[in-house]
Formats: C-alpha cells, structure tokens, sequence
C-alpha cells in the first residue's frame, strides 16, 4: 500500500492601507513573492490625516496592485485569496483599500479574508525570525502592546494607556520641524546619535502598562525654550527622549517575560527598526540569557507581505470572510481573533 | 468604462438618488457588494441605501441636514469611481478598454 501526498501552493495577496503606507504583498507558502509600497509623506511639521492619506492611497493603489503581480510573476487566477486590513486603523484609507481588496476579490473569484493589522505584525515577525513562541513587542505610530500567545488567542500583557509611542516620537518631531522623510522617527534617531546631554523627563511606567501623553505634553513644553536658550541641542533631546521611553518599553516586556517564563522577544512595529531600541532590549535580553528577534525596514514598517502571510495562515486553517461582514473598523483588538492556525 | 450617472437631490427633505448603469448584472452586485459593507462614518442624520436592478446600481439616501449628504455622496462617489477603476484595470476583456 502506498500514500501519495498532494502538496498545493498556496497563494495569498495581501492589502495594507491602515495609516500613511500603501503596500499590496503576495506570499506563497512562507516565500514573499512581490511586497510593494508607497508611503504618504507630509511636509516637516505636519502629521498625515485621514481625508488626505486615503486620497494618496486611492490614487496609486492599482498601481502598486499591478507592480505586486508584475513582480512575482503570477496571474489573477493563480492567487487562492484576498487579504486585506480590515483593522486597526484610520477608517478613510482602511475603506478605499478595502473597496479595491473586495472589487478584485470579485472579479477573480477569490475568497476575501479580513486581516488584523496587529496579527499581520506578529506573522511576519515570526516567518522571518522563525522566533518559536517569543514575547512580542509591538510598537509603531498607532500600536503600543507587549502580546504573548496562548491558548489560541494573542493575549496583550501590557499596552499603552493613552497615546502610540510612535505617535509621541512623531508628534515631538512636529515640534522641532523635524522632517518626515522618509519617516519622522528615522531622523530622530539619527539625531539622537550626534546627542551629548542627557535631559531629564518623566518617566511613566504604570504596572504592566505605559503612559507617552505626560513625556509629550513635557517636552512640547520646553523642547523650543531650551534649544532657543541653548541649554540643549535638538540632538540631545531626541537623545533623551529615546532613552526614557525605549527604556519604558523594555521594562514592561521585561515584566511580561517574567510573568510568561518566556526566553524570546520579537520586536514588530515600525519603531521595531530602530536600533537603539534593539540595542537596549538586547541588554536586557543578555542579562535575563534569552533571544532577541527582529525584522529589517521591509517588514517593520507596514507592508502588504505581513497581512498576506497572516491571511495565508488563517485561510490554511479554514477561516474566510464573507462580503457582508467585511466591514472595516477603526478599534480591533489583537485578542479578539481566534488563533485557529496554531495549537 | 463610461458610464452614465443620474444624480438626483432635493434640497427640501435632503434626499437624494443615484442611478448608475454598469454593462452587466454582475458587476452591478459586485459594485453592491463592494461598496455596502462599511457603515457611515457619521453616527447619526444620514442613512443609505444600496441596491440593484437588472443591470443598474440604485443609491438613495436620507439626511437631516444638506451638509451631511452632501459628504456622503461626494465620498460615495469617490468609492464607485475607484470600483470602476478597479473593474476596468482587472475586470473581464469585455470590461477594460471600454472607454
């Protein structure tokens, strides 16, 4: 008696559109295959909102559609599935880039599949690193959680309980006519390389959770009266403002590895590239003898890839979204879905 | 793929109607389907209706105010023409380079 075993490829296409980052991405069984972006960059002083980015979303994401399957060298009838954000998000760019991932699903046949942004993170993080079961640190403009797996939920140990700490490095960037590209964050922490003082600010680490609105308000305040005086440099505050909340962020990971026994941390988030935080966090890790993961700019800032790889896990383990359901929705939780493609 | 819109409103009871005629049935409902999932932004003070016959997408909505329709059928708008884009860019033959 013999067993043949069937292996079929898999392909999902991916559509991320939930903040300023347009990206369409095709995975195919743990391989990406095309993963595209545009990124809405608004001028020095400025922050990006909602009306104007799904305009910017809307006008090039065919475009980067055609280029993703231009890249990886596939045709419509050879994608099995439609993923697409349905949250967290801004709601303009999430429905423009929803409307799209539905109209094609559609014209092609395919199963649509809603995606959670925060899911889409982890997923990536986790085929790129092959981090087994780490504790996850994600950290971008509009997500602050430290997220554990178990029991098929990915369960948030502890977030943020006011504002992104991406959205405190973005806003302090605002302040200082700090440019935006190719991201805020990017320029602080190149300037905060050439910083020589360090700048006392309040530091708010409550439990298992964090607190950036303080930090803000504070250096908001005094960041134009001190670089006007010349008590400090530009340079020495983003210096300064990076060690205090970098330093905020591995504590409350630091209290969820403990509390999950966990020896692997996975960092994921747009603020996942800067190497600052890596540098510390890997100290932290040293002391405790466990591993640091993270991902390159490719996958750190939203992509497309990340949701095709979360779709391609959840369509493999038999999940779908019909038409009527896939609503967006400005608040999704990461614990909301149920994990069906781990044990 | 052209196409000809009416766009009916009336500044009395600020109600308003759209009829837009696609070159099938099908990519009617798949203009339906794709445009109906997500609720209004607002909470309140408007409501709308998506809905096909035959071949031909019927809006209609209801509003408190002119200024809260007008928002939404200028964004309703914004949607279908991205839908047709998007059925001309990746629809059937018969679909794209129907100017």
């Amino acid at each position: 008696m013999s067993t043949i075993s069937v292996t079929v490829m898999t392909i999902v296409i991916g559509f991320e559109g939930s903040a300023n980052k347009i990206g369409v991405g095709i995975v195919r069984d743990g391989t990406v295959l095309a993963n595209p972006r545009r990124t809405y960059i608004t001028p020095a002083g400025q922050g990006f909102l909602p009306s104007e980015t799904a305009r910017h979303h809307r006008s090039c994401v065919l475009t980067v559609l055609k280029e993703a399957l231009e890249e990886a060298g596939i045709q419509p009838e050879d994608v099995d599935c439609v993923a697409y954000t349905k949250g967290p998000g801004m709601g303009a760019p999430l429905v423009t880039v929803a409307i799209v991932a539905r109209t094609v699903a559609q014209l092609w046949g395919k199963p649509l599949l809603g995606v959670n942004h925060c899911i889409g993170h982890i997923e990536m993080g986790r085929l790129v690193t092959g981090a087994a079961n780490p504790t996850v640190l994600y950290v971008s403009g509009g997500n602050t959680q430290v997220i554990a797996y178990s029991k098929h939920r990915y369960r948030i140990f502890g977030e943020t309980i006011d504002i992104a700490v991406g959205n405190c490095l973005d806003r302090f960037a605002r302040v200082l006519k700090i440019s935006n590209d190719p991201s805020p964050g990017y320029n602080i922490e190149q300037l905060a390389k050439r910083g020589t003082r360090f700048v006392e600010l309040p530091y708010t680490v409550k439990g298992m959770d964090v607190s950036f609105s303080g930090i803000l308000s504070y250096i908001e305040d005094m960041a134009e009266r001190m670089v006007c005086t010349g008590e400090c440099s530009p340079e020495d505050l983003c210096f300064s403002l990076q060690e205090v909340v970098f330093s905020m962020l591995v504590e409350i990971t630091e209290r969820a590895m403990a509390h999950c026994g966990s020896q692997e941390v996975l960092i994921v988030g747009g603020v996942g590239c800067n190497v600052r935080l890596q540098e510390m966090m890997e100290i932290m890790c040293k002391e405790r003898g466990a591993k640091l993961f993270a991902t390159d700019e490719r996958f750190c800032i939203d992509n497309g890839a990340m949701i095709a790889q979360a779709g391609w896990e959840m369509f493999r383990s038999g999940q779908t979204t019909a038409l009527e359901d896939s609503w967006v929705t400005q608040r999704f939780r990461t614990d909301e879905v149920e994990v069906t493609w781990r044990d | 793929m052209s196409t000809r819109c009416c766009l009916y409103a009336d500044s009395l009871t600020n109600d308003s109607k759209l009829t837009v005629p696609f070159p099938s049935e099908k990519l009617a409902w798949i203009a339906q389907r794709s445009l109906s999932p997500d609720p209004e932004p607002r909470k309140g003070g408007i409501s709308k209706h998506v809905s096909v016959t035959d071949s031909i997408l019927n809006v209609s909505w209801m509003a408190d105010e002119a200024r809260i329709l007008r928002v939404s059928v200028s964004s309703f708008l914004d949607h279908l023409a991205l839908v047709l884009e998007t059925m001309e860019a990746f629809g059937p033959p018969s679909v794209s380079g129907l100017k």
